[in-house]
């Protein structure tokens, strides 16, 4: 059976047309999480959005990591109405979050190889 | 007191320097009041009124209450038009065509506020490159990671950002300044790491992919290593000061210093090239399909 969609407008849910805080992130992640409780599927829509930060992508999409995979994401999450540039810096933070999670002990202690050196 | 100001004033080491050891001198007082005399200043420039509006502050925390005197003409114009001086409305008229970005002070939890502020002073002036709109997109995209990370890891009661355009300049440029005096980098970092480290070697740790003291279920670790890479493409110039520490990128090449005091936040200032000849646009399509 097809699963249902959820429609979440991005600058509907924030009220803004700029995507910045961690804050708005969280609201967003939270919308989201909502329809998977559902079990929906998610069309994220960025129409209308101008800006969009690192800080807001990490609450919103990057802390999906903590509890859902790659491929559950992939097939649960349709982007639409988002701009080249602003993929790429989703693909960052995704692959940041990815790190992250993976083992938050291994990158705190890579962050000690980038002060010391070894 | 009376604390007499230095003759320049400017956005480099040396400035930010004295600007540290002002905020010492008025904490040295028990003075209720303190009067900033500007009698021998000659230059100062106008995106630091964000760090006196920090000194400012601090000393009102304390119970004081400050006063700027003796100003020149033309210092009296700057602080005037850029709003810092408290009877700057008479001016706002003109301020909408002139190359000034206003001083002002945010509460942590106003984006809403600093949204507007940038969108009124920074996308509306004439000035703000129009005719790249993709380096707009990315001097606004700094301009909102930096207020984030102020917000978010200095855990301070107020944000100060002020900014100048120079127009006339070879290449054009726009110095934005914002400031917090919340936990500095230093402390953050350092607690973090269990470490000791110097201030400057704190912000280079900060400045590096992927590090973050966030230890929560929000990654983080990007914001000031994006800010710098695209600074470095900008050919723009980026100075970052947090207690004892100094780091600045600048035409290809970091420097570091320390001083001698421990300044009690965080400011940074950047300064955008907006002659940038750079396409920020890609050129291609990128695939939306398994991007997770």
């Amino acid at each position: 059976m097809e699963r249902k969609t959820s429609k979440l407008n991005v600058k509907d849910i924030i009220g803004s047309d700029i995507a910045v805080s961690t804050d708005y992130g969280d609201i967003l992640y939270k919308n989201i999480i909502e329809a998977f409780r559902q079990k929906k599927q998610v069309e994220l829509d960025f129409y209308g959005i101008e800006i969009i930060t690192t800080a807001f992508l990490n609450a919103a999409i990057g802390q999906l990591y903590n509890s859902y995979k790659s491929e559950e994401l992939n097939k649960s999450i349709k982007l639409i109405n988002i701009s080249d540039e602003d993929i790429l810096l989703l693909k960052k933070v995704i692959q940041r979050a990815k790190e992250y999670f993976f083992d938050r002990k291994k990158f705190e202690d890579s962050a000690n190889i980038a002060v010391y050196g070894s | 007191m009376n604390i007499t100001l230095a003759t320049n004033i400017k956005t480099n080491y040396n400035g930010f320097n004295y600007l540290i050891e002002l905020y010492y001198q008025t904490q040295k007082t028990n003075d209720s009041v303190i009067y900033f005399d500007f009698s021998d200043t000659n230059w100062f420039e106008a995106n630091l009124s964000a760090i006196l509006g920090a000194i400012v502050e601090l000393c009102e925390y304390d119970g004081k209450t400050t006063s700027f005197i003796n100003l020149k003409p033309k210092i009296k114009d700057i602080l005037h038009r850029n709003s810092f001086l408290p009877d700057y409305r008479r001016t706002l008229a003109i301020n909408k065509y002139n190359t000034i970005v206003p001083y002002k002070k945010f509460e942590p939890y106003s984006d809403t506020d600093f949204m507007n502020y940038v969108k009124s002073e920074l996308l509306a002036k004439p000035d703000f490159p129009k005719h790249n709109k993709q380096l707009g997109k990315k001097i606004n995209e700094s301009i909102f990671e930096l207020y984030e990370n102020a917000r978010t890891h200095g855990r301070c009661k107020q944000i100060h950002t002020c900014g100048q355009y120079y127009p006339n300049n070879t290449p054009k440029r726009l110095d934005f300044t914002i400031v917090d005096m919340g936990r500095t980098i230093k402390d953050n970092v350092n607690e973090f790491l269990k470490k000791d480290l110097k201030g400057y070697k704190t912000i280079e740790w900060a400045l590096a992919y992927g590090t973050t003291t966030k230890t929560g279920n929000i990654s983080g670790g990007l914001g000031l290593n994006i800010i710098f890479e695209f600074i470095k493409h900008n050919q723009g110039k980026i100075q970052i000061i947090s207690s004892d520490g100094y780091w600045e990128y600048n035409k290809g090449k970091a420097k570091t210093y320390s001083f001698e005091s421990n300044f009690p936040g965080t400011i940074v200032n950047i300064e955008f090239n907006l002659d940038d000849p750079n396409i920020y646009k890609l050129k291609e399509e990128v695939s939306r399909d398994n991007i997770f």
